[in-house]
C-alpha cells in the first residue's frame, strides 16, 4: 500500500491525529465544563495515540517514506520530511502516549482539571512527532518549544503540591536558558551558511567552505547543548531529577521516555545529515563522546545513593541518555548505519521499559505507598504482578536478559566496538554493572524485605494495570522480536547516514 | 518429510510422554504408572525395530536438524541445535535400549509393585525420564545435544539410585555416583567447548562435522597450529578430554568407584541403568565419534590400556566380593573395559558387538539377581544362599545362560563378541601397534578371571546346600519377573549369530551380519553422509581406513580360530579353577589364603580411600587457596571499586543542590568549557 491514493500531506497523519484529539478534548471541556469527563478524556487520549500509532505502523509496513516506497516524503518546501526515522520514532512516541493515557485515567481520579492535563499531553506529543519529522531549524525550534511549554505546565499540574510547582518552575527556568542557547546556536549557523533548512545548510557547509569556522563551530556546539537539554544529558540534565520527582508519575514517564526520544531523533538527524560535513570545523563526534561518557557516569553514579525511587529512576534515565548518545559518539566513519541503528533500537526498547518502570511508581503513588525505596518493601505479598513487572523493567533497563534491554545494550556495545571507540565500550560496561546495583536495591526491597505493617493494598486500578501489562508485554516481546525492530531502525538509519 | 515426523522422534518421545503422564496422574493409575511406561517403551521398541529393519533393508540413514536454538548470525558463528542421526549404530542401540527398557518395566511390576513399595509413580516417572534421555542421547546428531542428554542421564541415575532415599545408604550412593561421574563430565564439558571453539561445529556426521574438520586439522599440510600445538596434538587433547567423560560414565578406572555403590538402587534400575544402557553411554559416545578417535593413535592407545587394565582389575575385584550385585557391578566395569579395549584396539565392530551382547546378558544377570533377592526376601550375600537351583528353576536357567555368556563359553553370545574383540586387538598388535600387546595380555588374563568369578558366583548362589533358612525356603518368582529372564536368556544364548567372527574363515565374511550392517553395506543410499570417494562416512570400513591411514593400524591377518582357541583354553582353566575351589555342598571362602592381599582386596583395593584422600588433601587445599585468592584479591578489588563508586555517587548526588541558580551556572559553565576546549583545539582563534 503506497500513498498513490492519499495526498502527500497525509504522511503527517499521526501529527494530525494527535492535534485533533487535543482540540477535541478542549472542545468537550468547553461545551460541558462542569461534568466529569475523566473516562472520556482518557479514552480520547488513548484513542488519539492509538490512531497515530496505527497510521504509523500502517505506513511503515506499507513502505511509505521508505526506500522501497518512493523514498522520503518531503513536505512544505522541504521544511518537513517523513522518512523511516521519523516513522520509527513516531511509533515510540505514540506508544508512550497510549500507555500514559491509559495509566492517567486511574491516577487522575481526584484531579480537578483533567481536560488541561490530557490536552497538554497530546499537544506536547504533537510537538514530538513534528520534531521527528522536522527538516529545518525553524521547525525544529518551534517543535521543541511546542514540546516544552506544555511539559512545564504538566510538571506543575499538581498546583497544591510544593514539589510539583517547584519542579515545574525549575524545569521552565533551565528550559528557557537552554532554548536561548539553542536559538543562539541556530542563529550562528544561519550566519555562517545563510540557510535554515537542513539540506541547504548541509549543502552550504560542503559547497562553500567555511569562512569563519569559529562561528559555525560555536553554533554547532550550542545546538548540541540545546538538544542535550531535551535528551537530559549532562550538564543540561539538572532539571530532570527535580521535574521527574515533582511531576505526577505518568508525566514523569512521558517526559523521560517520549520527550527524551524526541530529543534524540532531532539530534540524530541534524548531526548525521546536516553537520556531517562540518567535522573539519568542530569534531562533534568527540564532543558527543565526552557527553556520552560523562552523562553515563554522572547519571549512574548519582543514582547509586538515591533514597527515593523516582529520583533513582530519573538518574537512571539520565544514564540511559548517555548510553543512547553512543549512537552519535561512535560515528567515526566505520559502519555508521549500524551504529545509528543500535542507538535507535535502544531508544525503542527504552521507551517501553522506562515507561513501565515509571508507571509502577505511578501505581505506588496511587496506593499512597510513599516515595522512598523502602516503601516498596515486601510488595510481592500484596501485589505480585507489580513486583514481577517492576523486576523485569528494572533488569531490562540494567541490560540483564530480562527483556529487550539486554539485546539493545549488546548492540550498543557492538556499535562502540564497530566505531572503534573503546572508551565508550568500557564506560558502557562499567556503568551497566553499577546500574545493576541500584536497580537491585529496588528489587531486593520488593522481594526479600518484610512488608511494613500498614502495607495494605486493596485496589487494583484497571487502567494502570492495563498500561503496565502492555509495557511488560512489549518489554518481554522485544527480546525475541528485536530483529524486527532492528530491521526498521536500519532502514531509517540508512536514509539519514547514506 | 518434516524432521518432527521421523519415527526416531516417536521413539524418543514415547517414554517422555509416559514420564509426564505418570508424574501428573500416576498416583491414581493401577500399578502406579507401570502401564504407561510399558506401553511407551513397547511403542519405542516397535518403532526402533522398524527403523533398524528399514536401515537393514536399504533405506538411507536419517540426518536432520529438529530444532535450532542458536543459529549464528548471517551464517557466521556456531550453531547449536537438536537433531537426529539415525544410522546403523544408533539404530542398533535404539533397539537394545528400548528392548531392555520394556523388559525392565515388566520386571519392575514384579519386583516393585508386588513387593508393595510406595511412591512408585516417582519410580516409573524416573524410569521414563531415563529411557527418554538415553534414547535422545543415542540419536543425538551433535556433541552438544549428546552432552545435554549425557547430563540428564546422570541426573536420572541420581534420582533412581536414591529412590529409597529414606534409608541411609541410597542417598549417599546417589551422591557419590553423581559426583564421581561429574568429575568425568567436567572434562567432557571442556572437550565439548574445545570442539566448538576449534572446529566451529559439534556435528557428528556430514561435511560440516567436527570429525571432517579434524581430518583437515590433523593433515600437517594445512599448517594448522594453536598455541604452538600442532593439529595432531590439538586433536589428541580434545580426544582425551571427551574420553574423560566416557571414563566417568562407563565406570572405567580410575572413575569406576561409583558403580558398585550405585547398587543401592532398586535392582531393575541396576539392570537398566547400570548394566545395559547408561553405563554404555560413555563407550557409545566414543563409538559415535570413532572417526575422530581413529585420527589419534595416542588416544587410542590410552583407551586400549585403560580398557585392558579395567577389564583385568575389575575382574579381580569381582572375584572377592561377597554380595551378588557387587560381583555383577564389578563384572560390568570389567566388561566395559573390554569394550574400551576393543575401541582402542581398532575393533569397532567388535566393540559394538560386545556392547550389544553385554547389554543382553548383563541385564539378564541383574534381573536374575533381582529375582533371587526377592525370593530370599532381600538377601544379597551369596554366602547366605546356595542350593537355589531346584527351588527357582526358571531363574536358575536364565542366570545360567547369562553366566555362560558372561564367561564366554561357546556358543553363547559373549563368546563370539569377546573373542572378536580380543582377536581384533591381537591382530592389530601383531600388525605393529606394539602397545596393544600389553592391553591384549591384560584382556586375555581377564578372560580366566572372568570365568573364575562367574562360576564362583553361580556355584555359591545356586549350587550346594542352602546355607540359610531363607535360601532353603525361597518365595516363588512371579511371571512378570520370569518372562523378561526367559526372553533375555534366549537372546543371551543365540545373539552370537549376529557376528560369528571366530568362524569367519569357515563360514565366510558374508555371514557377519553385524559387520555388514555397521559397514553400511545394507544401505542403498547414505543420506548425504558420504566420504570423498563415495563411501558411507560412518561405516566400519571407513573407520578401518582412517585407522590405517592416520593411526597406522595394520591388520596382521592372523587366524581368528587360533585366538579363539587360546581364549577358550584360558576359559576352561578358569572353570576348572572355580570348580576346584568352590565345588561341593559347603564351599570354603579361601580369603585367609590370600594373606595381606586379602585385606587390600576386602577394602575395595583402597580406591575409595584414595579418592577421599584426593578430595580432602589435594582438592581441598587447592580450594582453600582459591578461596583466599577470591576473598582477598578478587573481592577486595570488587569491594574497593564498589566503595569508590558509592562515595563518588554521594558526591555526584550533592551536585544537585536544589538551587536553580546553581544549575544554570553549572550549565553555562559546562557549555563554556566545551566551547573553550574545542575552540582551542580546533584553532578557531588563531
Amino acid at each position: 500500500m503506497t500513498l498513490t491514493t492519499l495526498p502527500e500531506w497525509a504522511a503527517l497523519g499521526p501529527v494530525f491525529a494527535l492535534v485533533a484529539t487535543a482540540l477535541l478534548v478542549l472542545l468537550v471541556n468547553t461545551v460541558a465544563p462542569d461534568s466529569d469527563h475523566g473516562g472520556l478524556f482518557a479514552t480520547l487520549t488513548t484513542g488519539g495515540g492509538l490512531t497515530g500509532l496505527g497510521i504509523t505502523v500502517w505506513y511503515l509496513l506499507g513502505d511509505t517514506g521508505q526506500p522501497d516506497g518512493g523514498g522520503p516524503i518531503v513536505l512544505f518546501d522541504g521544511n518537513l520530511v517523513v522518512d523511516g526515522m521519523a516513522l520509527f520514532f513516531t511509533v515510540v512516541l505514540t506508544s508512550v502516549v497510549v500507555l500514559v493515557g491509559l495509566a492517567s485515567y486511574d491516577y487522575l481520579e481526584s484531579y480537578p482539571d483533567r481536560a488541561a492535563y490530557y490536552s497538554l499531553t497530546l499537544l506536547s506529543a504533537t510537538g514530538m512527532t513534528l520534531l521527528a519529522a522536522a527538516n529545518s531549524f525553524v521547525i525544529a525550534f518551534i517543535s521543541i518549544e511546542l514540546i516544552s511549554l506544555p511539559s512545564y505546565a504538566l510538571v506543575a499540574s499538581m498546583k497544591h503540591d510544593r514539589g510539583s510547582v517547584e519542579g515545574g518552575l525549575k524545569y521552565f527556568l533551565v528550559g528557557a536558558l537552554s532554548s536561548a542557547i539553542l536559538a543562539y546556536g541556530i542563529s550562528l549557523v544561519y550566519v555562517s551558511t545563510g540557510s535554515l533548512g537542513f539540506e541547504p545548510v548541509a549543502e552550504a557547509i560542503v559547497r562553500d567552505g567555511i569562512e569563519f569556522p569559529g562561528i559555525l563551530g560555536f553554533g554547532i556546539l550550542m545546538i548540541l547543548g540545546g538538544f542535550a537539554f531535551k535528551m537530559a544529558a549532562v550538564p543540561f540534565h539538572f532539571w530532570a531529577p527535580e521535574a521527574y520527582e515533582g511531576a505526577p508519575a505518568p508525566v514523569s514517564a512521558f517526559l523521560s521516555s517520549a520527550s527524551k526520544a524526541a530529543g534524540f531523533v532531532v539530534t540524530f538527524r541534524v548531526f548525521t545529515q546536516v553537520f556531517d560535513g562540518a567535522l573539519g570545523v568542530v569534531d562533534w563526534v568527540v564532543a558527543a563522546q565526552v557527553l556520552a561518557v560523562v552523562t553515563m557516569t554522572v547519571g549512574n553514579l548519582a543514582a547509586l545513593r538515591q533514597e527515593r525511587i523516582k529520583r533513582l529512576l530519573a538518574y537512571s534515565s539520565i544514564g540511559h541518555a548517555g548510553f543512547a548518545l553512543i549512537a552519535l559518539a561512535a560515528l567515526t566513519g566505520g559502519d555508521d548505519t549500524f551504529v545509528l541503528t543500535a542507538g535507535m533500537a535502544h531508544l525503542f526498547v527504552y521507551g517501553f521499559m522506562n515507561t513501565g518502570a515509571f508507571l509502577i511508581v505511578a501505581l505506588g503513588e496511587y496506593w499512597g505507598l510513599g516515595r522512598r525505596i523502602e516503601d516498596y518493601n515486601g510488595l510481592r505479598e500484596q501485589a505480585p504482578f507489580a513486583a514481577v513487572a517492576m523486576t523485569v523493567f528494572l533488569y531490562s533497563l540494567a541490560g540483564l536478559p530480562a527483556g529487550g534491554g539486554f539485546l539493545s545494550k549488546l548492540y550498543l556495545l557492538w556499535a562502540s566496538l564497530e566505531g572503534g571507540v573503546a572508551v565508550l565500550a568500557v564506560a558502557l560496561i562499567l556503568n551497566s554493572a553499577i546500574s545493576v546495583f541500584y536497580y537491585s536495591r529496588v528489587v531486593r526491597a520488593m522481594w526479600t524485605e518484610p512488608p511494613a505493617d500498614d502495607l495494605d493494598i486493596e485496589e487494583h486500578p484497571t487502567g494502570l494495570y492495563a498500561a503496565i501489562a502492555l509495557a511488560l508485554l512489549f518489554t518481554v516481546l522485544l527480546a525475541p522480536g528485536f530483529g524486527f525492530v532492528l530491521e526498521f531502525a536500519e532502514t531509517g538509519a540508512d536514509i539519514v547516514t547514506g | 518429510m518434516s524432521a518432527l515426523l521421523d519415527p526416531a522422534v516417536g521413539i524418543v518421545a514415547c517414554p517422555l510422554v509416559a514420564c509426564l503422564v505418570t508424574l501428573t496422574t500416576g498416583r491414581w493409575l493401577p500399578l502406579r504408572g507401570a502401564i504407561p511406561g510399558l506401553v511407551a517403551t513397547a511403542g519405542s521398541l516397535g518403532l526402533a525395530v522398524w527403523v533398524a529393519l528399514r536401515l537393514a533393508l536399504g533405506t538411507a540413514p536419517t540426518h536432520e536438524t529438529v530444532y535450532t536454538f542458536v543459529g549464528g548470525v548471517d551464517g557466521q558463528g556456531v550453531v547449536f541445535s537438536f537433531g537426529l542421526l539415525v544410522d546403523p549404530l544408533s539404530a542398533l542401540m535404539l533397539v537394545v535400549v528400548s528392548l531392555i527398557a520394556v523388559l525392565v518395566h515388566l520386571f519392575s511390576v514384579g519386583y516393585m509393585n508386588e513387593e508393595g513399595e510406595s511412591d512408585l509413580d516417582r519410580y516409573y516417572a524416573g524410569l521414563g525420564l531415563f529411557t527418554f534421555s538415553m534414547l535422545a542421547f543415542v540419536v543425538a546428531d551433535n556433541l552438544l545435544m549428546a552432552f545435554v542428554f549425557f547430563e540428564l542421564l546422570g541426573l536420572c541415575s541420581y534420582l533412581l539410585v536414591g529412590f529409597w532415599f529414606r534409608d541411609p545408604g541410597p542417598p549417599s550412593a546417589a551422591k557419590k555416583a553423581f559426583l564421581v561421574t561429574r568429575l568425568g563430565d567436567y572434562f567432557l564439558l571442556v572437550g565439548v567447548v574445545a570442539v566448538f571453539a576449534t572446529f566451529g561445529s559439534g556435528a557428528f556426521a556430514g561435511p560440516d562435522s567436527f570429525v571432517t574438520a579434524a581430518e583437515g586439522v590433523v593433515d600437517s599440510d594445512t599448517g594448522y597450529t594453536f598455541l604452538d600445538l600442532s593439529g595432531q596434538q590439538v586433536v589428541d587433547g580434545i580426544g582425551l578430554l571427551v574420553l574423560g567423560g566416557a571414563i566417568g560414565k562407563s565406570a572405567q578406572f580410575p572413575l569406576h568407584t561409583w558403580l558398585p555403590d550405585a547398587m543401592e538402587g532398586p535392582t531393575p534400575v541396576s539392570a537398566l541403568v547400570h548394566a545395559a544402557t547408561m553405563v554404555a553411554a560413555g563407550v557409545y559416545l566414543l563409538a559415535r565419534m570413532y572417526g575422530f578417535y581413529a585420527l589419534s593413535p595416542t588416544v587410542l592407545a590410552v583407551i586400549a590400556l585403560v580398557g585392558g587394565f579395567t577389564a583385568l582389575f575389575a575382574a579381580t575385584r569381582a572375584l572377592v566380593e561377597q554380595e551378588l550385585k557387587q560381583v555383577l557391578a564389578y563384572s560390568t566395569i570389567s566388561q566395559y573395559g573390554y569394550v574400551m579395549l576393543a575401541l582402542g584396539g581398532g575393533g569397532y565392530v567388535a566393540a559394538v558387538f560386545h556392547l550389544t551382547t553385554h547389554a543382553v546378558f548383563k541385564s539378564l544377570l541383574f534381573l536374575g539377581a533381582g529375582a533371587v533377592i526377592v525370593a530370599t526376601r532381600h538377601e544379597e550375600d551369596m554366602w547366605e544362599m546356595g542350593g537355589l537351583r531346584e527351588r527357582l528353576p526358571v531363574t536358575y536357567y536364565g542366570f545360567l545362560a547369562g553366566s555362560l555368556a558372561l564367561a564366554g563359553v561357546f556358543p553363547f553370545a559373549g563368546f563370539w563378541s569377546k573373542d572378536e574383540l580380543l582377536f581384533e586387538t591381537l591382530d592389530h598388535a601383531a600388525g605393529g601397534v606394539s602397545v596393544l600387546w600389553v592391553a591384549y595380555a591384560m584382556g586375555l588374563l581377564a578372560v580366566a578371571v572372568t570365568v573364575l568369578y562367574t562360576v564362583r558366583m553361580l556355584l555359591l548362589t545356586f549350587h550346594g546346600d542352602p546355607r540359610t533358612d531363607r535360601a532353603a525356603d525361597p518365595d516363588s518368582v512371579g511371571w512378570t519377573m520370569q518372562a523378561p529372564m526367559v526372553v533375555l536368556g534366549v537372546l543371551a544364548a543365540v545373539a552370537g549369530v549376529l557376528n560369528l567372527g571366530t568362524l569367519r574363515g569357515v563360514l565366510g565374511e558374508e555371514t557377519l551380519l553385524l559387520a555388514e550392517f555397521l559397514s553400511g553395506e545394507t544401505l542403498e543410499g547414505f543420506g548425504g553422509l558420504t566420504t570423498e570417494n563415495g563411501g558411507f562416512a560412518l561405516s566400519a570400513g571407513q573407520y578401518a581406513e582412517t585407522l590405517h591411514d592416520a593411526a597406522g593400524y595394520e591388520a596382521a591377518g592372523l587366524s581368528p580360530v587360533l585366538s579363539g582357541m587360546v581364549a577358550l583354553a584360558l576359559a576352561f582353566a578358569g572353570v576348572a579353577g572355580a570348580v576346584l575351589l568352590y565345588r561341593g555342598d559347603d564351599p570354603d571362602t579361601h580369603v585367609a589364603r590370600l594373606g595381606r592381599l586379602g585385606s587390600v582386596l576386602a577394602n575395595n583395593d583402597h580406591q575409595d580411600e584414595f579418592q577421599v584422600w584426593l578430595a580432602s588433601s589435594v582438592a581441598r587445599r587447592a580450594a582453600l587457596a582459591a578461596n583466599r585468592f577470591d576473598r582477598g584479591i578478587v573481592d577486595g578489588v570488587v569491594n574497593g571499586l564498589g566503595a569508590v563508586a558509592l562515595s563518588l555517587g554521594g558526591r555526584f548526588r550533592r551536585i544537585q543542590t536544589g538551587l536553580v541558580s546553581n544549575y544554570t551556572a553549572m550549565l553555562v559553565l559546562g557549555l563554556t568549557l566545551l566551547l573553550l576546549v574545542f575552540g582551542l583545539t580546533e584553532g578557531w582563534w588563531v
